[in-house]
C-alpha cells in the first residue's frame, strides 16, 4: 500500500518535529511491548537481597541461574517440555498436513463433513475434554507418562492446523500436481513429491508455531501430569504459589523458559511471517 | 467398496480422525456421562442423578452473576482491545521507515512468551509491596494500590495481560492481510487526494474485513476458554470474583473433587461457545460471500 501523500495528522508542524513525534510514539510502543520481559530479565540477575529494590541496586549476579539449575526437578521439567514440544511438532505436522491437503483439494460431502467436524471441535473449550481426559488416560494406564501428554497435545492441534494447512494449500496452484499425475505419478506421489515441497514455507511456519504452543501450554500439563513428568509451565506456576517471595529465582526460571522460544522465534520469524501471508 | 479417490481421501484424514476420536470425542462422551452422575471420589457407585448437576450449576449465583458475566466481558473486551491495538500497529508497520524490522521483532515478543510466564511477570510488576508499578506511583506522589486483591483492578490487569499477549497475533495476521491487498485502489485514491482517514474507512477497512473477521472468530473462541493467565495471576480471586468459566469447571472438578458438577459446568460452557461459534461462522460465511 503506497502512501505517497504526506499524512494529514498534525499538518502544521515542520517535518523534523513530525519525525521526532513519530519516533517517540514508536519507542513508547516498543517499550510497552518489551518492558515486562526486560523487567523480568533485570530481576533475574539481581541477588536475593536486591530483589525488593530492583530499580535501584547496582549488584548483579548470575547466581540465580546456577541455583535454579541445581534443582533437579526444574532441569527435568525443561528437558520434558523440550522433548514433548519436539515430538508433538513432528506428529502434529504428519497428521495435519495430509488432513489440510484433503480439505483443500477435494470438495463434496466427505470434505464438508470433515471440515464441519474440525470447526465444531475447534470451538470446544479445552477444559471440556481435558477434564474427563484425566480419567481416560488413567484407565488406559498412560496418565502422567510421555505418551499420555503427547497424544492429547497432537490431538489439540488437529483442528486449528488442518484449517491453517487448508488455507496454505488453497494458495498453491494444483495444476503442477495434475501434471505430475498425467506423467504417471500416483495421487500419493503427487502429494508427497509435488504438493508438500511447494508447501514447505507454510509447513515451517506451522512447525515454529506448534513448537511454541506446546512449549507454552499449561492446562494440559497441569491436569494430565503428576510428579513423574513435570513440565516447565506447571513447575513455574507452582513456584508462584509455593515460593511466592523468591522472585529472583522465579525470574531466572522464567527467563530460561523464554530462551528456547526466543531463539526459535528469532530464527523462525521470517518463516512465520512468510508462511502466514499465503 | 470405495473408489480409488475415496480411499485416498480417507487415508489422508484417517490418522487425524482417529486421534480426534480417541482424545476428543471419547473424553467428551465420558465427561457427558459423568455430568449425569454423582461422580465424586468418595462415591464408588457413581449414582445416576440425571440433570441435578446442571440444575446446581445454572442456579449457582456464583456461576450466574460472577462467572458468566466475567467470561463474556473478558471475551468482548480482550478481543476488541487486541483488535484495535493490533490493527493500529499493523497499519504502522505497513509503511516503510527506518528500523521497521527492529520494531516488528520487538512487537512479536509477547507471541513467544508463555501465558504462565506473562502472568508471573505481571504479578511481579504489580506486586503491592515491591512491584515497579507501585514504586513508580509512590515516586510521583500517588498511593500504591493492592492491585491483585481488588476485584476490578485485578480483572483489569488480567485483561491487560491478555491484550498484551494476543495483540501480536492480530498484528501479524492483519499485516499479512494488508500486504496482500491490491495496490491500484490506493494509488487511485492518492491521485484523487483522498484523506488518510477516508482511505482507511472506505478502502482499507472494507478490503481487510474478511481477515479481521477470521481473526476475531479465532480469538473470541480462545478468549472464552482462557485459563492459564487467570490461574497464575489471581487464581480466580479475590474470593471468586475474577473466576472465568474454565476456572469454575476446574475448581469444582479438581479442588472440590466433584467431577460430576465440574463436567456439567464444562458441558454448559461448551454448549454456549458452540452456539456462539456457529453464529460467528455464519457471519464469516456471509461476509466472505458478500
Amino acid at each position: 500500500m503506497p502512501m505517497v501523500r504526506r499524512p494529514d495528522f498534525l499538518p502544521d508542524l515542520p517535518s523534523w518535529s513530525r519525525k521526532a513525534l513519530f519516533a517517540l510514539a514508536l519507542s513508547a510502543i516498543c517499550l510497552a511491548f518489551a518492558f515486562p520481559v526486560l523487567w523480568l530479565m533485570l530481576t533475574s540477575v539481581r541477588p536475593e537481597s536486591g530483589v525488593y529494590y530492583v530499580h535501584r541496586g547496582t549488584e548483579f549476579t548470575l547466581g540465580n541461574f546456577a541455583e535454579v539449575l541445581r534443582d533437579d526437578r526444574i532441569v527435568e521439567a525443561f528437558l520434558n517440555s523440550a522433548l514433548i514440544a519436539t515430538l508433538a511438532t513432528v506428529f502434529s505436522l504428519l497428521v495435519t498436513v495430509s488432513s489440510g491437503y484433503m480439505l483443500s483439494r477435494f470438495t463434496g460431502p466427505a470434505s464438508r463433513i470433515w471440515f464441519g467436524t474440525i470447526y465444531v471441535f475447534r470451538c470446544v473449550p479445552y477444559i471440556s475434554w481435558v477434564l474427563p481426559l484425566y480419567f481416560v488416560t488413567q484407565s488406559w494406564g498412560i496418565y502422567d507418562t510421555y505418551l499420555g501428554l503427547l497424544l492429547p497435545h497432537v490431538a489439540v492441534h488437529i483442528c486449528f492446523f488442518s484449517w491453517l494447512m487448508k488455507g496454505f494449500f488453497d494458495g498453491i496452484d494444483p495444476s503442477m500436481e495434475y501434471a505430475a499425475m498425467i506423467d504417471g505419478c500416483t495421487r500419493w506421489g503427487a502429494f508427497v513429491r509435488v504438493a508438500i515441497p511447494s508447501a514447505l514455507p507454510a509447513i515451517s511456519a506451522l512447525a515454529v508455531l506448534c513448537w511454541l504452543f506446546t512449549w507454552n501450554e499449561f492446562l494440559f500439563a497441569l491436569i494430565l501430569t503428576g510428579n513423574r513428568v513435570p513440565m516447565i509451565t506447571v513447575v513455574m506456576a507452582q513456584f508462584v504459589t509455593e515460593m511466592g517471595l523468591r522472585w529472583n529465582l522465579m525470574a531466572a526460571t522464567a527467563v530460561m523458559a523464554l530462551g528456547p522460544a526466543f531463539l526459535l522465534a528469532l530464527f523462525g520469524q521470517k518463516y512465520v511471517i512468510r508462511g502466514l501471508r499465503i | 467398496m470405495f473408489g480409488e479417490q475415496q480411499r485416498f481421501m480417507l487415508l489422508l484424514i484417517a490418522p487425524a480422525a482417529l486421534l480426534l476420536l480417541l482424545f476428543q470425542v471419547v473424553p467428551i462422551a465420558i465427561g457427558a456421562n459423568a455430568s449425569f452422575r454423582n461422580w465424586a471420589l468418595y462415591n464408588p457407585k457413581k449414582t445416576w442423578v440425571g440433570l441435578d448437576h446442571y440444575h446446581a450449576v445454572i442456579s449457582d449465583p456464583a456461576f450466574l452473576y460472577v462467572v458468566l458475566p466475567n467470561t463474556f466481558l473478558f471475551m468482548v473486551l480482550s478481543v476488541t482491545g487486541a483488535l484495535v491495538v493490533g490493527l493500529a500497529l499493523a497499519l504502522l508497520l505497513n509503511r516503510p521507515f527506518h528500523g521497521q524490522k527492529l520494531v516488528q521483532t520487538v512487537l512479536l515478543v509477547p507471541l513467544m512468551v508463555a501465558p504462565v510466564v506473562a502472568a508471573i511477570m505481571v504479578r511481579w510488576m504489580f506486586n503491592d509491596q515491591f512491584g515497579i508499578v507501585n514504586a513508580v506511583l509512590e515516586a510521583i506522589g500517588l498511593d500504591g494500590q493492592p492491585w491483585l486483591v481488588q476485584r476490578w483492578s485485578a480483572f483489569g490487569i488480567i485483561l491487560l495481560t491478555d491484550i498484551w499477549l494476543w495483540t501480536p497475533w492480530f498484528t501479524l495476521l492483519l499485516l499479512a492481510g494488508l500486504q496482500s491487498l491490491p495496490k491500484e485502489p490506493f494509488e487511485a485514491a492518492a491521485i484523487d487526494g483522498t484523506t488518510t482517514w477516508r482511505v482507511f474507512r472506505f478502502l482499507t477497512l472494507p478490503m481487510l474485513r474478511p481477515v479481521i473477521v477470521v481473526c476475531v472468530v479465532i480469538r473470541a473462541i480462545d478468549a472464552f476458554r482462557t485459563f492459564d493467565i487467570v490461574w497464575t495471576l489471581t487464581g480466580g480471586g479475590p474470593g471468586r470474583s475474577t473466576e472465568l468459566f474454565s476456572l469454575y469447571a476446574y475448581v469444582h472438578a479438581f479442588l472440590n473433587l466433584d467431577l460430576g458438577r465440574g463436567s456439567a459446568a464444562a458441558i454448559i460452557g461448551g454448549l454456549i461457545i458452540l452456539v456462539i461459534g456457529v453464529a460467528l461462522y455464519r457471519l464469516v460465511d456471509r461476509i466472505a460471500k458478500a
